[in-house]
C-alpha cells in the first residue's frame, strides 16, 4: 500500500502527463515507451512531477527538442539522475533557444546534464555572475569599453580548462578555475580584467596570422603580454603585485616541456627576482630586457625576438602542445591579437563557443524580425525565481507594454515636465501650514511674544518659545494600482450579479479619485499574460496623467483575457514606481485568484516566483498589498504577499470600499 | 574695519595652487565689485580658493553653507526677545552688508529659491538690502563683495540657479588640477612623498572615468588629500584609502570593489 505523499506525488506527476499529451501528442508517447527504463533505472518511486515539469517547459519553447530530449531519455536514462543538474540543463538550452537554435539543438542533442552537477562549479558560475557589475566598472576605469562579460558554457566535451578569451567586445571567462576559492577568486578577476585591459590599451589587435607557425604565434603572444604588462604596470604600479600572486612556474614545478618552459619565461619576464638557469629562459630573458630597455612600444622588434626563441625551441624538438594556454592562469587566449582569416581554420567541431550561427537561417529568426519591425510596443525583459534551483532565471519573462510608441512618448515628455514641477514643490515650504510657539523660526509668533514679554514683565519665567515658521509638506506617496485582468475575472462574485472585473473597475475608480487631486501620486496598471514571452501590460492612468475622461474611458473598456502571471507584472510596476521621488511607494494588487500561466505546469513555480518578486521590491522601499476576491486566497496569498499584507474581501459591493481602507492604511504608514 | 567683522579676517595665508589665471581675473572683479559664482565638482578647491582671495585682498570672509532648509531670515537676521522687549539680530549677510565683508554663499543652489532672491538688490548697481521686517534699507558698505559657489554636477534638474539669480554673477569653472598639480596639492596639504601622492592621483583619476555610470563624482582632491594624510599618520595605505577614498564616495557594493581595484592597480593587493 502507497503512503499517502506517495500518492500525490503520482497524482501530479499524471496531471502533468496529461498536461503534456494535450500540448504535444508526440513527446508525450515518446515518453510514455521511456518510462519503463526510466523506472528501472530510478527506481518504482521516482521524483517523476520534477521530471515531468522541465520536459513540459521544454516543450512549450521548441517541440523538437523536447521530442530529441524524449528519444534521449529512452537510451540514457542517466540523463536524469541528478534532478537538479537536470533542470538546470534544461533551462539552460531554453535559454539558447531564444539566442541561437542551432546551439540549442546542439545542445539537447549531444551536451549531457553531468556538466551542470557540479555544485562548486555552478557555485563559482554564480560568483562571476555577481561580481560581473563590479568588473565592468573596474575596466571602464582603465578607459576600456567591452560590451559585457560572459562565462563560458560548462564544459562537456573537452577536458582542458576553458581560457578567458575577448571576442566581439565581449570578455568570456572561465566558469570556474579549479584550486582559486575564496578571495583569490575576486583577485583572479582583477588580474585577468586589469591583463585584458592592457592588451586592449597597447597591443595590436587582429593582426593577420598569416603562414606563422604555431610555436612562434605563440611566442609572439608571450612576449606580447609581458610587454603590454609592463607598459601598465608603469601606470599602475601595483598590478605588478596583482599578477605576480600567481606566477608560480619554477623549474620543479613546471618542467622542461614546451608549456612549463613558456611558463618559467613568462615568471622570469614578470619578475626581476625570480632565478631560472635554463638557457632558453635566460636568452628569452636577456632578449626581452634589451629591447624593453630601448623602446616597449616598438612590438616588432618583440617579434623578431620571438622567432629567435622559436627557432630554439625547434632546435630543442618542443612543440606546443594541444590544449596549451598561455600560463599563468589570470592570460586570456591572445585570440584578440590575431585575425585567423586566411590561415588554417582550426578545427570548431570541439568548440562549440565559438560555432558562428547565421541569423536569419533560421525560422524563428525570420519571424522575430519581422515583429521587431512592425510591433511598435515596448518590451522589457525580467527575471523570474525558480525556487527548486534558488536562482534567478536571467530575461525569463517579457513583459509587454501595450499603446502606440508615439503615444507613449509624448506621455514622457509630459511627465517629464510635470515631473520637475512636482519636484520643485518638494523645496517650497507649505504656507498654509504654520508652526507656531516654536523654540526657534523665522519670525515672531506675535501672541505667544506677547505672552512673553507679559509673563517677563511680572517676574515670571517666560516661555522661550515665541517663534514660528511655516511646516513643510506631508511625505507624498505613489501607488501603483495593479488589476489582474485575466480571464477569469469575467466570472460573477458569488451571489452577485457583477463580475469580478467590474468590482476591480469600481474600486481603481475610487482609489484613482480619491488621490488624483492631493500630492499622492496614482497609476492604474492593468496586466494579463499569455505565456512568458508575453505578459500583457497596461497603462490605464500614468503617474502624471489626470483622471479624466480618456483614462476613464479607458478603464471602461477593459476586457479581461488570458492568464495571471503575477511576478513580472510586479516587477514591471516596481520598475515604473524606481522612477518615483516620493517617500512612499505602494503597489495595491487586485486580483481574484492564485498566479497561473498556459506555459507553466509546475504548481508552486509562479507562486514562489511572485512570493519573490514582493521580496525584491520591499528590498527597494516599495510595499505590496493585495486585495483579493478569492474566498480560498488565503494559502497562496499571505505566502506572496506576508501575513499583514493582504485583505480578502468576498463580498462584490463592500470591495471597493476594503479598496479605499486599505488604501487609507497604507498612506498614513 | 568695523571690529565687528574683525574675527572673519583671514589670518594665516592658506594654501593654494592656481591651475590658470584664476587669481588676476577674480582680483579684477573683486575691484569691479562683480559678483562671482564659482562652478566646480566638490572638494576641487572653490572654498580655499575664496579663503586664499580674503587672505590676499585683506577682506573679512563671512562664510554661509546653504541647505534647503535655510530661509531668508537666516541670511538677512531675525528679531529675538530680551528682556526689555524684541530686539534685531543681524544675520551673517547683514553683518556683510553693513560692516563690508566678502560674503560667501557655499552651494548656493541648495536654498531655496526664494532665500535666494534677497540678494538681488544687492546684485545690481542699487547695492541695498532691504530689511523688510525691520523697515530698514541698508545701504551697502563699499567693501562689500559677493561670492556664491556651486555644484552643477549632481543637482537635480530641479535644483538650479533662476537665469535672474544667474546673470548677476560672473562665473569662474573649476576643475580638478590636471594631475602634476594635483601630486603637489596632495603632496603638500598631507604631507606624504611626492610617489605617494601621484599613486592617489592616479586612483582618482581612474575613479573620475566612472562618472556617470554610477557615481555621481569622482574622488576629490580633497578625499586625497584626507588619505593622505591618513597614511602620513601611520595608517596602512589600503586601510586609508578605503576609509578616506572608497566608503565614502558610494554604498553601491559593485562600484566599491570596482574602486578598490583601482587602489590595488596602484598599491598591489593588500
Amino acid at each position: 500500500m502507497k503512503r499517502p505523499e506517495e500518492c500525490s506525488q503520482a497524482q501530479s506527476a499524471d496531471r502533468r502527463l496529461e498536461a503534456l499529451r494535450n500540448a504535444d501528442r508526440r513527446t508525450h508517447e515518446v515518453l510514455r515507451d521511456a518510462l519503463p527504463t526510466l523506472e528501472a533505472h530510478l527506481g518504482p518511486i521516482g521524483r517523476w512531477s520534477e521530471i515531468f515539469d522541465s520536459i513540459c517547459q521544454l516543450s512549450m519553447e521548441d517541440t523538437e527538442a523536447a521530442l530529441t530530449l524524449a528519444q534521449r531519455l529512452r537510451f540514457e536514462p542517466s540523463l536524469v539522475e541528478n534532478l537538479v543538474a537536470f533542470r538546470r540543463w534544461v533551462l539552460y538550452g531554453i535559454n539558447l533557444h531564444s539566442d541561437s537554435p542551432k546551439r540549442s539543438a546542439w545542445h539537447f542533442r549531444v551536451s549531457s546534464p553531468s556538466a551542470f552537477a557540479n555544485e562548486d562549479v555552478e557555485g563559482d558560475a554564480a560568483h562571476l555572475l555577481s561580481r560581473r557589475e563590479a568588473l565592468l566598472h573596474y575596466l571602464h576605469g582603465f578607459d576600456v569599453n567591452l560590451k559585457g562579460i560572459d562565462i563560458h558554457e560548462p564544459e562537456v566535451l573537452s577536458h582542458r580548462q576553458a581560457v578567458s578569451t575577448v571576442n566581439q567586445d565581449l570578455l568570456w571567462m572561465p566558469r570556474s578555475v579549479p584550486g582559486i576559492s575564496g578571495l583569490e577568486r575576486d583577485l583572479l578577476y582583477r588580474a585577468t580584467a586589469a591583463h585584458v585591459a592592457a592588451h586592449l590599451k597597447f597591443s595590436p589587435l587582429s593582426r593577420p596570422v598569416g603562414n606563422r607557425a604555431l610555436t612562434l604565434v605563440s611566442l609572439i603572444a608571450l612576449l606580447e603580454d609581458a610587454r603590454v604588462e609592463r607598459l601598465m604596470v608603469r601606470e599602475y604600479p601595483g598590478l605588478h603585485g596583482l599578477w605576480g600572486r600567481f606566477h608560480t612556474a619554477t623549474r620543479e614545478t613546471a618542467g622542461f616541456h614546451f608549456t612549463g618552459l613558456a611558463a618559467r619565461l613568462a615568471r622570469a619576464l614578470h619578475d626581476p627576482s625570480y632565478e631560472d638557469r635554463n638557457d632558453w629562459v635566460v636568452s628569452g630573458r636577456r632578449a626581452f630586457e634589451n629591447l624593453a630597455n630601448r623602446d616597449l612600444h616598438d612590438f616588432l622588434a618583440f617579434d623578431a625576438a620571438a622567432r629567435e626563441l622559436t627557432i630554439q625551441v625547434n632546435q630543442m624538438r618542443q612543440s606546443v602542445p594541444s590544449g596549451y594556454r598561455p600560463a599563468p592562469i589570470y592570460r586570456d587566449d591572445n585570440e584578440l591579437l590575431w585575425d585567423r582569416r586566411g590561415a588554417t581554420p582550426i578545427d570548431e567541431s570541439v568548440e562549440p563557443k565559438y560555432e558562428v550561427v547565421e541569423s536569419g537561417s533560421e525560422r524563428s529568426k525570420e519571424g522575430v524580425d519581422e515583429t521587431v519591425h512592425n510591433d511598435v510596443r515596448r518590451r522589457f525583459r525580467y527575471p523570474e525565481w525558480d525556487h527548486r534551483l534558488d536562482a534567478l532565471r536571467e530575461d525569463w519573462a517579457t513583459v509587454i507594454e501595450s499603446g502606440p510608441a508615439a503615444h507613449r512618448g509624448a506621455v514622457n515628455r509630459f511627465v517629464q515636465k510635470q515631473a520637475q514641477r512636482v519636484r520643485g514643490l518638494e523645496q517650497t515650504p507649505d504656507r498654509s501650514i504654520r508652526l507656531n510657539r516654536l523654540a526657534e523660526g523665522d519670525e515672531l509668533d506675535l501672541t505667544a511674544a506677547v505672552d512673553g514679554a507679559i509673563q517677563q514683565r511680572s517676574r515670571l519665567a517666560p516661555d522661550g518659545r515665541i517663534f514660528r515658521r511655516h511646516g513643510l509638506r506631508h511625505r507624498a506617496t505613489a501607488v501603483v494600482l495593479l488589476m489582474d485582468l485575466s480571464v477569469s475575472t469575467r466570472r460573477f462574485v458569488p451571489g452577485s450579479f457583477t463580475t469580478v472585473l467590474e468590482v476591480e473597475k469600481r474600486a481603481a475608480r475610487v482609489v484613482a479619485q480619491a488621490l488624483d487631486s492631493g500630492r499622492d501620486r496614482v497609476a492604474v496598471h492593468g496586466f494579463a499574460s499569455n505565456g512568458r514571452h508575453e505578459v500583457n501590460y497596461q497603462r490605464i492612468k500614468d503617474f502624471d496623467e489626470p483622471f479624466g475622461a480618456e483614462q476613464q474611458a479607458r478603464l471602461a473598456a477593459l476586457q479581461g483575457s488570458l492568464s495571471t502571471r503575477m511576478g513580472a507584472a510586479l516587477r514591471h510596476a516596481s520598475a515604473a514606481l524606481d522612477g518615483q521621488a516620493v517617500d512612499h511607494k505602494v503597489i495595491l494588487m487586485l486580483t481574484d485568484g492564485e498566479p497561473s500561466d498556459v506555459d507553466v505546469v509546475e504548481d508552486e513555480h509562479l507562486v514562489e516566483d511572485a512570493r519573490h518578486a514582493v521580496a525584491s521590491a520591499a528590498a527597494r522601499g516599495i510595499r505590496t498589498f493585495c486585495l483579493t476576491l478569492d474566498r480560498q486566497a488565503d494559502v497562496y496569498v499571505r505566502r506572496i504577499f506576508g501575513s499583514r499584507n493582504y485583505l480578502i474581501a468576498d463580498r462584490a459591493d463592500a470591495f471597493a470600499g476594503h479598496t479605499g481602507d486599505a488604501l487609507v492604511r497604507l498612506v498614513a504608514h | 574695519m568695523d571690529e565687528r567683522v574683525l574675527p572673519y579676517l583671514v589670518a594665516n595665508e592658506p594654501y593654494y595652487h592656481p591651475t590658470g589665471n584664476e587669481i588676476e581675473v577674480f582680483s579684477s572683479a573683486m575691484d569691479r565689485r562683480l559678483p562671482m559664482m564659482l562652478k566646480g565638482p566638490t572638494g576641487c578647491g572653490k572654498t580655499r580658493f575664496v579663503e586664499y582671495m580674503a587672505w590676499k585682498l585683506k577682506r573679512p570672509l563671512v562664510t554661509m553653507a546653504c541647505n534647503e532648509d535655510m530661509t531668508a531670515s537666516d541670511l538677512v537676521g531675525r528679531w529675538l526677545l530680551d528682556a526689555q522687549g524684541t530686539v534685531w539680530q543681524d544675520g551673517p549677510l547683514t553683518l556683510a552688508v553693513r560692516y563690508g565683508a566678502i560674503c560667501y554663499l557655499d552651494e548656493v543652489v541648495e536654498a531655496r529659491q526664494d532665500t535666494t532672491v534677497v540678494i538681488h538688490p544687492l546684485t545690481d548697481d542699487r547695492r541695498v538690502l532691504p530689511l523688510d521686517k525691520r523697515g530698514e534699507v541698508v545701504h551697502a558698505h563699499p567693501d562689500f563683495r559677493l561670492v556664491v559657489s556651486y555644484n552643477p554636477g549632481y543637482q537635480s534638474v530641479a535644483k538650479d540657479l533662476k537665469p535672474s539669480t544667474r546673470q548677476r554673477f560672473g562665473a569662474i569653472d573649476f576643475d580638478f588640477p590636471e594631475a602634476g598639480v594635483e601630486v603637489s596639492v596632495v603632496e603638500h596639504e598631507s604631507e606624504v612623498s611626492r610617489d605617494l601622492a601621484a599613486k592617489l592621483v592616479a586612483v582618482a583619476a581612474q575613479s573620475r572615468a566612472l562618472r556617470g555610470r554610477g557615481l555621481e563624482e569622482g574622488m576629490s582632491t580633497r578625499m586625497l588629500v584626507h588619505a593622505g594624510g591618513l597614511i602620513a599618520a601611520g595608517i596602512s595605505v589600503h586601510e586609508a584609502c578605503t576609509v578616506a577614498m572608497v566608503a565614502p564616495l558610494t554604498d553601491d557594493r559593485e562600484i566599491q570593489s570596482a574602486l578598490n581595484g583601482f587602489v590595488e592597480a596602484q598599491f598591489g593587493p593588500r
